[in-house]
């Protein structure tokens, strides 16, 4: 074998390779005349003769030497990639058995580098498919935009997006030719299917124009005609996406002209659109229906699409080419002013302004869980950071206990930046394996982000694809390398005569000092990681301990719907039934009817005073139907007076307030026996018969509604309207699970044909929760992450310095100190770093505060109890993380540690 | 040199160097003089040509390529058949033989009646 490093000729061949290559063929060449020539002259032929033949015989010289320096540069090429490679393998070889030496630090790194990186890498991927990706099969999507409407309120400024088609018109007259207009509806869960088992789609309605704006065309099929585009037309056809023709149909031809039941409606396949379109929000629309099917008319009133008032459209636009965009927010804010436009009067200062196609990035208020994400970037940056700073202590450290072994290496002749090489290989190899981990981390992790933070939304994508790959490849190889560099450049460059002395003299002052701000960098990046998830904890707390009024754990509620989503006008007349059959489950401890859910639906009643008009700005009571007995059934208390009376008892008529109204209407007085007159200014009187504590409409609020009830047994007249269409029960939480199956069995006894529900109040409320929730996981996820690499890289650091120690411990115990002082003098050391980095980290949490204020409930970012708590742990741990070591200096055998020198 | 020297049919030259080579390391033209040798003048090669030759079987790793001294004590870059190189120089003569006999056949056969 002719290996490169055995003929020192080739070590130049990787300098200059062009001029060796060269050179080597004028030397071969030259022994080749030379040879010839004497061969010939032997011969008898005189010099001249002689090189002339020579020169005959072998052609033309300059084109042959030129070939041959071409074949010498590729030979040479593919010597040194092979001698590249050979060393790599070497190298990394050479790696893996160093690593395998040491296997606890290997994995303390490894894992350290790979929950970091992964954390990232699944932030990414959130953060990703929420503001970053442009929705899929849109032709050029960054030439559309979302028409975005600024209003002024007197509650301040408020971005919407929210249009009626009377605007579209009035925009589509203004702008002509300079931009395609549409409006579609934001895609909504709908029922699929029939019967209890029907599954869930999204479903989109879209106006005309819709695909063409986008760019969308059919894979198969065809897209809505003008006719069915039509605002009147009303025809039953259905564009499905690719995804879920595949997921159904198999992705079969034979999936034109079936008919989908989509609530409880019959749809005929028309079409599939092309290149993975699932319409244009985060949620992944299943099939998009003509929008005439969409909206109603109500009878007496504007058909919809020339009343002012029917909403709930969302506005799109692509402008042509060369059209000037803030000439067309111009035109577009001059017809939005227009009264004859504006959804309201008050609308008249609606500016119109462009957003991209990303919904979240246009220019409204971010969801409390897009706000929660954005800020979770920050943190799992830092938890890299933290994990960074580890794998940098922990290499520094290891490369520190093989300074011997280097000094030697670099005392045999071993290059430095040979070494630096075989140092970096190590973590090369971590950095790779810890890349893989950080995939699946990142895989794990984006799913749960997911679910966690936008559970209702239905996804296009998988978490992973090859961007986060790459990106979560890229970031470890790259940290686990950063982080590599700097322990192997310092280690590659030990004075060579200290180093080998048996006595491992005292470590250099540079290396200890950046250990120990590594330490400190760490602790206060702890700090902060962790003042911000107890703020979130304690703001989880004060949330879930407010008072709503009612009892949420217990309250269930039951009720029945239909396929095609139309109110059966006999659910009223049979809720009586459902009561009564109800009442004699066993488990379930109160029942009631009652017109509106709580917490979930609203109505109003128009009121007057005894004698006059209720004149309190702002004042709109919610009325709720109930029977007797719903109060102790929802636990809200009664203060004062009773629950409405039996059925058939000859009562006046009489309503109940809350205390919120009681307040409102008659501050001072007594509430009891006060009259109001629903519906007009002379009907009767009914009087107020008792006062209930107040019910929250929403977990967090500002204040309480005022609310009243009425019974359904003595209803005003201008209230018919108020029925009983649910039925509340008191059921205990542990026994939810085994009642609600008998509840629902009997709500089919009365409503053979219908689809029972039952709910409880706790689950309605829950997503209201599910922010606060959130953060605090999240954050204390992270914060306990990060606490514990700190942990490990307090441990390190104090373990290693006493490493180097050994020999002063050795004396100071030699010369008389305490088994105390020695442990003191250890931890002491430990505790003053983490000290220092606490109060940095302090300080960092106070100007960071600001960032999550808005998101916290009950508690300021400074909160000194939070900042206390924090510190204190924090310094426990450091002193438990330096016990260990602190230990073992003081166990030093002070015969052994002088005798190494 | 009184008749015309024929030309040689490409890859016929590795095959000549590669026997060459099958005798042991030699350098260039010590290769030269072996081929010029064993023709008996039949045919010349240039030695151009065959230094090209020697060239490519190195890059191809047929042969290896070291400097070593001369009989006449001058540097001299020897080649030397690898293993590759010597199972090349079996299946190559294989084709040579073959190629030769069809020739062969192609020169003693008669034109078939039509």
């Amino acid at each position: 074998m002719h290996y490169p490093g055995e003929t020192p000729r080739w070590r130049r061949y990787l300098n200059v390779i062009r001029r060796e290559a060269s050179a080597d063929v004028d030397d071969e060449l030259r022994f080749h005349f030379e040879s010839r020539i004497e061969e010939l002259v032997s011969q008898g032929m005189d010099a001249a003769a002689a090189r002339e033949q020579a020169v005959r015989e072998f052609g033309d010289v300059g084109a042959v030497r030129a070939g041959l320096v071409d074949i010498g540069d590729r030979v040479a090429r593919k010597r040194r990639r092979s001698e590249l490679l050979f060393d790599l393998l070497r190298d990394v070889g050479y790696a893996i058995r160093t690593l395998r030496r040491t296997p606890a630090v290997a994995v303390g790194i490894l894992l350290t580098l790979a929950l970091g990186v992964g954390a990232n890498a699944a932030m990414f991927t959130l953060l990703d498919a929420i503001f970053l990706r442009q929705p899929a099969g849109v032709v050029q999507p960054d030439g559309v935009h979302r028409v975005w409407m600024l209003r002024h309120f007197s509650t301040g400024i408020q971005y919407s997006t929210v249009a009626t088609y009377v605007q579209l018109e009035a925009i589509r007259g203004a702008v002509g030719n300079r931009a395609q207009m549409t409006v579609y509806r934001i895609p909504e869960s709908m029922r699929v299917g029939t019967g209890e088992l029907a599954a869930q789609a999204q479903v989109s309605y879209v106006g005309d124009k819709y695909f063409e704006v986008l760019g969308v065309r059919p894979s198969i099929g065809r897209l809505f005609s003008p006719e069915e585009n039509r605002v009147d037309a009303q025809i039953p056809v259905v564009v499905i996406s690719e995804a879920y023709w595949k997921r159904v149909y198999d992705g079969s031809p034979e999936a034109l002209g079936q008919t989908i039941t989509i609530a409880g409606a019959k749809y005929t396949i028309i079409g599939v659109a092309a290149n993975d379109f699932t319409g244009v929000d985060l949620n992944a629309v299943d099939a998009w229906l003509p929008i005439s099917l969409g909206s109603s008319t109500r009878p007496g009133q504007l058909p919809w699409w020339k009343n002012k008032r029917v909403n709930g459209l969302t506005m799109l636009s692509r402008a042509s080419a060369g059209a000037n965009e803030r000439e067309l927010e111009q035109r577009m804010t001059t017809v939005l002013r227009h009264p004859d436009v504006a959804m309201v009067l008050s609308d008249t200062g609606t500016t119109a302004q462009f957003g991209g196609l990303i919904a979240t990035n246009g220019p409204g208020q971010k969801s409390k869980e897009e706000q929660i994400a954005v800020r979770l970037v920050g943190v799992s940056l830092i938890v890299l950071i933290i994990a960074c700073a580890n794998v940098v202590n922990l290499l520094l450290a290891r490369s520190v206990r093989r300074r011997r072994e280097i000094a030697v290496r670099l005392a045999l002749g071993v290059s430095k930046s040979r070494l630096i090489r075989l140092l970096l290989a190590e973590s090369a190899v971590i950095s790779v394996l810890a890349a893989i981990i950080a995939v699946v981390v990142a895989y794990c992790g984006g799913s749960l982000l997911r679910t966690l933070l936008l559970p209702q939304i239905h996804w296009a994508n998988g978490p992973l694809d090859w961007r986060v790959i790459g990106l979560a490849l890229v970031t470890a190889i790259g940290a686990g390398l950063i982080a590599g560099l700097i322990p192997a450049v310092q280690s590659a460059s030990p004075e060579l005569t200290g180093a080998l002395k048996i006595g491992t003299g005292s470590e250099t002052v540079q290396h200890s000092r950046l250990r120990a701000s590594l330490v400190v960098a760490q602790s206060a990046l702890s700090v902060l990681l962790l003042v911000g998830a107890m703020l979130f904890v304690k703001s989880l707390s004060n949330v879930q301990s407010l008072d709503l009024g009612y009892d949420a754990a217990s309250t269930v509620i039951a009720s029945v719907r239909f396929d095609g989503g139309s109110r059966d006008s006999t659910v009223a007349a049979r809720i009586p039934e459902l009561a009564d059959r109800l009442r004699a489950v066993r488990g379930v401890d109160g029942v009631a009817m009652i017109s509106v859910r709580p917490m979930s639906d609203i109505s109003f009643m128009t009121l007057f005073g005894e004698s006059d008009s209720i004149k309190v700005p702002g004042f709109f009571p919610l009325v709720t139907g109930v029977s007797r007995g719903f109060f102790a059934t929802a636990g809200l208390r009664i203060l004062r007076g009773e629950d409405f009376p039996a059925r058939g008892s000859a009562t006046p008529p009489s309503f109940i307030v809350n205390q919120q109204m009681a307040k409102t209407l008659w501050p001072g007085l007594d509430p009891i026996g006060q009259c109001l007159r629903f519906g007009a200014r002379n009907a009767p009187c009914f009087r107020v018969s008792a006062v209930v504590e107040n019910a929250h409409l929403a977990v967090i609020e500002k204040d309480d509604p005022p609310q009243y009830y009425v019974s359904f047994d003595n209803l005003p007249d201008s209230a018919k309207w108020i029925k009983p269409y649910y039925v509340a029960l008191r059921v205990p939480p542990e026994q939810y699970a085994a009642v609600a199956k008998e509840i629902r069995s009997n709500i089919r006894a009365v409503f053979p044909e219908g689809i029972p529900t039952t709910t409880r109040l706790s689950e309605t409320i829950d997503p209201q929760y599910r922010p606060y929730r959130l953060g605090a996981y999240l954050f204390s996820g992270l914060g306990v992450l990060a606490l514990l690499v700190a942990v490990v890289g307090i441990y390190s650091t104090v373990a290693y310095g006493v490493n180097q120690r050994i020999h002063e411990f050795g004396v100071r115990i030699a010369l008389g100190a305490s088994v105390k002082d020695v442990v003191s003098l250890v931890i002491g050391a430990g505790v003053r770093t983490v000290a220092v980095g606490i109060a940095v980290g302090i300080g960092l949490a106070l100007i960071a505060g600001r960032l999550i204020a808005t998101l916290l409930y009950g508690v300021a970012p400074r909160d000194p109890m939070v900042l206390a708590t924090v510190s204190i742990t924090l310094l426990l741990i450091s002193v438990l993380a330096a016990l260990a070591p602190a230990w073992r200096a003081s166990r030093v055998d002070p015969v052994s540690a002088l005798r190494a020198d | 040199m009184t008749t015309q020297p024929l030309d040689l049919l490409q890859g016929t030259l590795d095959v000549l160097v590669l026997r060459a080579l099958s005798w042991g390391p030699m350098h260039g033209y010590a290769v030269a003089r072996f081929i010029h040798q064993g023709s008996d003048g039949t045919f010349t090669v240039l030695d151009g040509a065959l230094y090209t030759s020697l060239h490519r079987m190195e890059e191809r790793g047929w042969v290896d390529a070291e400097w070593g001294t001369s009989e006449k004590g001058k540097r001299a870059k020897f080649y030397r058949l690898t293993t590759a190189g010597r199972r090349a120089v079996r299946t190559e003569t294989d084709g040579w033989n073959d190629y030769v006999a069809a020739v062969a056949r192609v020169m003693k056969a008669m034109p078939a009646p039509a």
